[in-house]
Formats: structure tokens, sequence, C-alpha cells
């Protein structure tokens, strides 16, 4: 090894302190990086492979009925490849084990194994025999919760007659990777699974035999969806069309496609963050080790070194820095990102998600660091080279020591102590080290603002939706519409202090050029178990004049309050009929619309209709109980929704993971604050040798001078903090803005306390690296530093 | 040196460092430069080493024109034909002796062998030590050690007794002296200090950029005789 290299690896060796503090928060940028690369693949490699192994449709077609003969003309569509039918209901499953009843999604595949639009991938079991009719494939992930085995029976509500079914096989698909119930944003694996039939026999059951009510497609590469979409739409209309969805609209993929797409996004930002403020604080730790090597450097040029050696021998020392950076970043975000692919398991369903290594994007994200700490070394290093050898050997000429603006302040300076004085002396002498420090602090202050925000969001919207917006207990929901003696046979039901009716309709809502397939829901005008709210969380009543919009569906629509909107049903007469929106309510998921139920009722042309029943039940187990028995034997339901058991999965899927995200986060930014303020610190004390040597020995304590420091750090880390809080708050904003989706949106909540948990975790974190510069202040030989010349 | 000419700009004055300074240094001899500080004996040591070049004037070693050379051209100047000792010996704090020995031979093209280096200075025993675990006296020695080991023609001293007690510092003479005679370099030392002036074979006094008195010694003190 070159001597000059065996200089740098002991100097890398004894710079401790600096050396973590650079390095982890290079490593982090880097582990950011990789983990968020890595998921990224993972996923993608999945969702490519499960996709084209399952054949995923490109668009769905929601018909009432249709003949299968009427299908042919949609299958010389231009652009459609291929198109299957099937047979698809909701159905309550009841299972011995489960005290509740449990809502299903079936579905029906060929009755003998061949390739087909949506194929399952089977994991348990086999696919349909000839041994009998009503045989079942579960899907898997249903089958473990509820602990089902092929072998075993089940016994489902279909088309209002118990059918027992026989399972043969637990199975995949990827049209469910992602499988939420309508309405919902989390999968509830153990209340929701899919159950496929036979075709003949979900023919049969379903009095469907020579038609279909769900047409699948597949499109030639490049075609786009709209166009075939909108005329299938008038090929069908006359049968009824529910709704027409892309597979870009499908939610199964437009969750994991937003995932997806998320990784991507925060692969680039976060990573960039941390890489920033590491090439900024790098940066002032060289400037300083070559101004601290001056007599070094100008000696290596006496005795004949070109300056490319020294420049080369200064950057080696970045590029060690980003080396090992590197390596621990890779290694830190292999193993962030198996973390992460375990979580994605608990979501997607896939047959197979593998944690893998990828060595092009390891190494990229090796470059990345190197390339950072060149970036970060470049600066410090190139001082060396100005410096011509006789000059660096001179002694520095004293730092300039003019007044500062602040000390024009004439009243304000002479009110200050000494010790405040030095210290706005320093910080305002050392502007590049301020403002370095500073960014550092206000990354880090950004991240976790945003991070807490979106925390604090989740648990804001959970609470809106499912506290304030959805109040039943459980929500019955019919298989077809009926009338008031529905109502009252709900209310008969056993524990149920109270129940409201609901009527869903779904309809087309036109304006202008403006439509949008969606529904209605119908309440009575005193609802006390759905209760729309405006932006300030103020109850909406129920108008008996007109619809009430969520807020997104009227943006959608270009539809403001007054504004009149035609509302095509596509069940019963459809007839287009005119409503006026009369309130516009906000709401964080889906795209609903209340009416009047009595007035919706009038618009299909019904006296009263109602499709599903809301329920206040008494909150003991025992009226629980009873209620879930009686429900299991109530042939009309389609399905059955308990609010306790939707809240207790967001919590325990979206919540949980979220938390381990986010402290993940926290951590990060605590990096930011930590190695900035201790690199700063150190470099700071490094330079002031002889002004902390003086200090002692007139008399100051390790304390009184280790308070300088601190004085220092916390001013800029707490001014950097307060720069960031903004930031991190437009950052929050930005995010809702990209996630506003159709199916859920995220608030911006109240920043307040978020900002004082940021700025006392900051400080906290800002405080622990001050215990590191103190004790080596206590350790300094202080005695030793008074002789050095400088 | 012919006519050489030194100014540094500070700011908006010129400051004369050298005024049409002539002296020539010949091969093989020992020329200590007395002076006060700020007589300019630095300057001529940083032109005659390659670290600076002359405003006017020409500075020629053997048939090359200094003055002419470019950064790159005197950098290898500097590597090939110089050895310098500094007052306060500048040496690498975390490199043992050997390896700041080595740090100009890893440069040289025609280096000494490291470890006959430091025996020629008496430091074979402590090669592998810190400069933190040697005496002063010990680390000018390694400096010395340094700049002979890159077997140079030139060997170039500043002050290399001032932050050396009496003792060290005659000893560190002593290895001057033996260095110029048994190795046949050119020695060139720089110091205030008068006395030193006593071992040289020519002294040239310089005060205010000029060189005021030039004297030949025709029998030239040992270290040992000269007292300060």
């Amino acid at each position: 090894m070159k001597v000059l290299d065996r200089k740098l690896v002991r100097e890398l060796r004894t710079s401790g302190g600096l050396l973590l503090a650079i390095t982890s928060i290079m490593a982090v940028g880097v582990a950011c990086y990789v983990a968020l690369g890595f998921a990224y693949r993972n996923l993608t490699i999945a969702k490519r492979n499960y996709y084209s192994d399952c054949r995923m449709a490109d668009f769905a077609i929601e018909v009432k009925k249709v003949p299968l003969a009427e299908l042919a003309p949609l299958a010389q569509l231009p652009g459609v490849t291929e198109i299957r039918p099937r047979v698809r209901f909701l159905a309550t499953v009841d299972l011995e084990r489960a005290p509740e009843p449990l809502n299903g999604i079936v579905l029906s595949l060929p009755d003998r194994r061949v390739p087909v639009i949506n194929d399952i991938v089977l994991r348990r079991g086999g696919y349909f025999s000839d041994t009998r009719d009503n045989e079942v494939i579960v899907n898997d992930a249903f089958a473990r919760r509820q602990g089902l085995h092929p072998g075993q029976w089940v016994h489902l509500l279909l088309n209002n007659r118990r059918q027992e079914l026989f399972v043969v096989g637990t199975a995949v698909s990827s049209e469910f990777t992602y499988l939420v119930g309508p309405g919902a944003i989390t999968p509830d694996p153990e209340h929701l699974g899919v159950f496929y039939l036979k075709q003949s026999f979900a023919e049969d059951v379903f009095n469907f035999s020579g038609a279909t009510n769900e047409v699948l497609g597949r499109l030639a590469a490049g075609v786009r969806p709209d166009d075939v979409l909108r005329r299938a739409e008038l090929l069908l209309a006359p049968y009824g069309v529910f709704s027409t969805v892309p597979l870009s609209d499908q939610p199964s993929n437009r969750f994991l496609s937003n995932e997806i797409q998320g990784l991507e996004a925060f692969g680039v930002i976060n990573p960039a963050i941390f890489l920033s403020v590491a090439a900024l604080v790098l940066n002032v730790l060289m400037s300083r080790l070559a101004e601290q090597q001056r007599v070094i450097v100008g000696t290596l040029k006496a005795l004949g070194y070109l300056d490319r050696q020294v420049f080369a021998h200064f950057l080696k020392f970045g590029l060690c820095v980003g080396l090992l950076s590197g390596v621990l970043g890779i290694a830190l975000g292999y193993w962030i990102s198996g973390m992460m692919t375990a979580l994605y398991r608990m979501f997607f369903e896939f047959p197979l998600l593998a944690t893998r290594f990828y060595p092009d994007t390891a190494v990229k994200g090796l470059a990345i660091s190197l390339v950072c700490s060149l970036i970060g070394s470049v600066h410090g290093a190139r001082a060396v080279l100005r410096l011509s050898p006789a000059e660096a050997m001179r002694p520095k000429p004293p730092a300039r020591g003019g007044a500062i603006w602040l000390e024009r302040i004439r009243g304000f300076w002479r009110r200050l102590s000494f010790g405040w004085r030095m210290t706005l002396r320093n910080v305002f002498r050392h502007r590049f080290r301020t403002i370095a420090g500073m960014f550092a602090a206000a990354m880090g202050a950004a991240l976790m603002t945003n991070a807490l925000m979106l925390v604090a969001a989740t648990q804001y919207m959970i609470d809106f939706q499912f506290q304030r917006i959805q109040r039943s207990d459980v929500d019955l929901g019919f298989k077809e519409e009926r009338g008031r003696g529905a109502l009252d046979e709900a209310r008969r039901l056993p524990g149920v202090d109270y129940a409201e009716p609901v009527l869903d309709v779904p309809c087309t809502f036109v304006n202008g050029p403006h439509t949008r397939k969606s529904g209605i829901t119908g309440l009575s005008p005193n609802s006390r178990l759905t209760t729309p709210r405006d932006a300030a969380g103020r109850r909406l009543r129920i108008s008996t004049a007109g619809l009430t919009l969520t807020r997104k569906l009227a943006t959608i629509l270009h539809l403001r309050r007054g504004d009149l909107v035609e509302v095509q049903p596509i069940k019963g007469q459809r007839e287009p009929r005119t409503a006026r929106v009369v309130e516009i309510a906000d709401s964080f998921m889906g795209l609903a619309a209340y009416a009047d139920i009595e007035f919706l009722s009038s618009l299909v042309h019904e006296e009263l209709a109602i499709t599903g029943v809301q329920l206040a039940v008494a909150p003991t187990r025992m009226a629980r109980g009873q209620l879930n028995r009686e429900l299991k034997r109530l042939p009309a339901l389609q399905s059955v929704t308990a609010r306790g058991d939707t809240v207790a999965n967001l919590m325990n899927t979206l919540v949980k993971n979220q938390r381990v995200f986010i402290g993940l986060l926290v951590m990060f930014a605590g990096v930011i604050f930590f190695g900035s303020v201790l690199n700063s610190s150190l470099v700071g004390l490094a330079e002031r040798q002889r002004e902390v040597a003086t200090l002692r020995a007139l008399g100051y304590t390790q304390w009184q001078v280790g308070g300088l420091f601190l004085r220092e750090s916390l001013l800029i880390n707490s001014a950097g903090t307060l720069l960031g809080l903004p930031l991190g708050y437009l950052l929050n904003v930005g995010i809702t803005i990209a996630y506003d989706t159709e199916m859920f949106r995220i608030p911006v909540v109240d920043p307040t306390w978020i900002c004082l948990w940021t700025i006392v975790v900051g400080t906290l974190f800002a405080l622990l690296a001050q215990a590191i510069v103190q004790s080596a202040i206590g350790t300094m030989d202080w005695l030793e530093a008074l002789k050095t010349k400088e | 040196m012919e006519h050489v000419d030194k100014t540094f700009q500070m700011g908006d004055v010129a400051v004369h460092a050298l005024a049409d300074v002539s002296l020539e240094i010949r091969e093989a001899e020992l020329m200590v430069m007395v002076g006060p500080s700020g007589s300019g004996k630095s300057t001529v040591l940083n032109l005659v080493g390659g670290l600076d070049r002359p405003t006017a004037g020409n500075l020629w070693f053997r048939d090359q024109d200094l003055g002419k050379l470019s950064p790159r051209e005197l950098t290898f100047y500097r590597r090939d034909t110089v050895g310098f000792v500094f007052q306060f010996y500048n040496l690498v704090p975390n490199l043992t002796a050997r390896e700041n020995v080595l740090v100009s031979t890893e440069i040289s093209r025609d280096p000494l062998d490291v470890d006959e280096a430091l025996a020629l200075v008496g430091l074979t025993d402590r090669a592998d030590h810190f400069p933190a675990q040697l005496s002063g006296g010990e680390q000018q020695r390694v400096a010395i050690a340094r700049a002979l080991a890159k077997n140079p023609a030139l060997l170039l001293c500043d002050e290399p007794t001032g932050a050396l007690d009496f003792t060290t510092g005659k000893l560190v003479l002593r290895l001057l002296v033996d260095v110029q005679k048994r190795l046949g370099k050119t020695v060139l030392i720089i110091t205030h200090n008068g006395a030193i002036a006593g071992i040289a074979d020519r002294v040239v006094r310089l005060r205010s950029g000029e060189v005021v008195e030039t004297t030949v010694n025709p029998s030239p003190l040992a270290p040992e005789e000269i007292v300060w």
C-alpha cells in the first residue's frame, strides 16, 4: 500500500465520530434508494409474472344480464382480441367456526381446466372434477384464515338458497392481488372470500343459463381501452351496464400500481434528500480536513508531489466515505426491502413475492453514494490546490475578525452575554457551515413533519369515515330491492336497537360532457347511522329536494351547489331524471352521493325501495351473538359488514404497517439531525481547539465550554427546523394531491402538535449528538492544544 | 541567482522581498545564509527550492532557468533535485518515522534505501515510532532522513535548529555537516542565528532583501565548537 494510502486509512480509523456522522446520513440515503428500488422491483416482477400467468383482463364490463349470443359484436370490436363471459355474484358465507356471516364473491370458471382470462393459480388441492356439480375453489387467503382445506364443506347463500359446496382446492388470482370489498381500502381476508364455481353449476344456481353478467376482455397491444369500452357500452346498453372498468381502474390493480408508483417516486425523493444533506455535511468536513492539513499539503508539494496526487489523496478520503456508506447502505437497504416485501405479503396475495438482491440496483446505489461523496469532497479538496507550497507551510493568517451586521444593532448587541456574542459571530462567520447545518435540520424536520402528518391523517381519515360518517354497527345488503317490510323485519332482529333503511341505486351521472358511473345512496332525512359531513365536520342534513354529492364526485363532474345533474339509473326502468345538487359533502373514501330515500325511490319510480339496512346493535356480546346467528339464517342477504371489524382490520393492517414505515422514517430524520449536528460541532471543536484550551486555562469548566458549542448547535438546528416545518407541510400537501384518487383521499391535518413534536424530537437528536461533543471536550488534552503552533 | 527581484502583492501594497540579489551556490559546499526575520532569506530558500518563482532576474540550477519552468516542471525539479528540512519538521503525524521517509522515496527516481536513510541519521531503532513518540531532535532527524532519502543534489534547511535546544541543535548540525562532507551534497542553511555561520564554507548575510556581505570561511568550525 502506498504510504499516503496508509495515512488515509489511519485518518479514517481515527476520525470516528465524524465518520459516523457522515456515513450514517449517506448510508441511510443509499439504504432508501436500495430498499425502495428493490421493493419496487420485487413487486414489479411479481406483478408482471402474475398478470401474465393469469392472463389478466384489460377490461371488465358488468351488466345486469345479457344473453351469450349477444356478445358476438363485442368480441368483434376492433382492438378486442378475446372476451370471456362469466357469472359474478355476491353472497354470504356461513362457516361453522365463524360466529358471524361472512362475505363472498362468487365467480364462475370453466368446468374443465382451460386457460382463461383472469385465470387462477392453484395453491392446494386441485381443479374441479367430474364427481360433483357443487365443487368450489376458495381463494387461498380466506381459506388460510378460516382454516378451510380441500375436502371440507362450506355453505353459501346463493340466490336465496343455502348451498352446500365441496372444497376441491384453494387458489389465487391476479385480479385479487389486493382483495378489497366494496368501499373498503384494506384487504380483509378473514371476512371476505372468493368462491369459484363450475360454470354449469353457477348458471344453474343463478338462473343464468345461456347468459352472463360480467364480460372480461383482452386488448391487442397498444389499444387504448376507453374507446373500446365506450363502444361496448353502447352495444350492451339494452342489457343495463353497471360498470365498464379498464384495467387501470380495476381496484386490485389500482392499489398495486399506486404502491409501485409510490415506491418509484419515493425512491427518488427520499434518497435525494439524504444524499444532498450528506454531500453538504461532507463538504464541511472535507474543507476542515484540507484546512487542518495545510502544512502537510505544503510539505508534500515541497517534496515534489504533484497537485493531482495531493488532490487525489484528499478525494480518496471522500471516496472511502462513499464506499463505506454505499456498502452499509446496500446491506441496510436489502434488509429493509426484505422487511417491506414481508409487509407487502400481508396486503398483496401473490403466488410468489420474493425478496431478491438486484446487483445492478445495488451498483447504482453504490455509484450514487460515490458520486455524492465526490461532489461533497471536491470543493474541500480543491482548496488544497489553490495553495502554493510556500504559502501552505506558513501559518494561516488569523481569521477575519470583523464585526457582523448584528453588531450594528447596538442596543441588542450590548445586552448579549460574551457567550452569545461568540456564538452569533461564529454562526455568521462560518456562513457555509451554518447554511449546511440549517439545510440538514430543515430536511430532517420536513421528513419528520410529513411522516407524522401522514400518520395523523390516516387516523383522522379512519375516524372521520368510520366514527363520524358511518356510525352503524352492522350493515346488511340485500340481493335485490325490497319493500318497507324488510326494514320492519330488520328492526325485529334480536339485539337490534335501531335500524335505518338504505337504497343504493347504481347510476350514471351526466353533466354535459362530464359523465361518471357511480351510485346514489338513499337515506332517511334524519339518518343517524350515515351522516354526511362538510369539511369542517358539520353534519349535513339529507335534503328532500336534491342530491348531496361528495366533493370528489362533484369535482369530477364539474358540479357546484345549485347545479342540475342528469341521473341515469342503471336498474329498474332506467329513465333519465334531472336532480339538483343541494349540498357538497366531504369524504375520504369512494365517490358517494346521497339523497332522501323517498326522493330517490321516486326517481326510480318506486314507492319505497330498500337495498340494505343499517343497524345499531346493543353493545353486548350476547346481543351480537344472537344477531349473528339470526343473520346466518337470512336467505335474502348479499352482504353483512360490521363496522367494528372494518376498523379493527384497518388498525391491524394499514395503521400497524404505517407505524413501522413511519418509525423508520422518523429514525432516518433523526439520523440527519444527529449526524449534521455531530459533524458541525466536531469540526468546530477541531478548529477551535486553541480557543477551547484558552477558555479552559482561564477557568471555564468543561460544561461551560460545551455550552458554547451547544448554543451554536441549537441555534442552527432550531432555525433549520423552523424552516423545515413549512417544507414538511408543503411536502404533505404534495403527497395528498398525488394520492388524491377516486378510491381514497388523504386529508391534510392540523400540523400544530406535529410541529411541536418535530421540534422536540429534532432537539433530542441534536442533544444526543451534543453528548458526544461534550465528551470530546472532556477528553481533550487542552494543555497540549495550548502549546501547539497553529 | 542573477539580479533576482521578488515582490509580493499584499492587497494594495507591493512588498519587495528581494531586490537585485545575485549570488552563487557552489556544488558540494555548505552555505549558511544569515539575516534577521524579514531579510528575505526564506524567500531565497523558496526560490532556490522551486517553491516560488522570481518576479525578475534569472535563477539557474546548473543549466536550467528555474524562472522559466512550468508549475509541473518545478514540481519535478523539487522531486528530483531538492531535499527540504523545515524548522517545525513538518512530519505527517499519523505516519511512523519509516513511513514519513517513504513519503519522499515513493516519488523519487533514484532514492536511497529507507533503512539506510534512517541509519544515516541514527534512527534505525526508532523507525516504527510515530512523530508524537519522538523528541524534537529525533523528529528533525527523521525530516533530514526524509530529505536525504530522495538522494537530492540540494539540501535546503529552513532554521533546522530553530525549534531545538542547544545540545540537540548541535547534533542536527553535525548530521548536516556529515552529509555534506560524506555524501558531497550541496547544503544551504538559512538561520537568524549568527553562530551557526561558523560551520559554513561560505556565509551570506542578508538585510532588507539585499545581500550585504558574502564571506568565505577558510577553516570552518566543527558544529561542536560553536556556541550560542
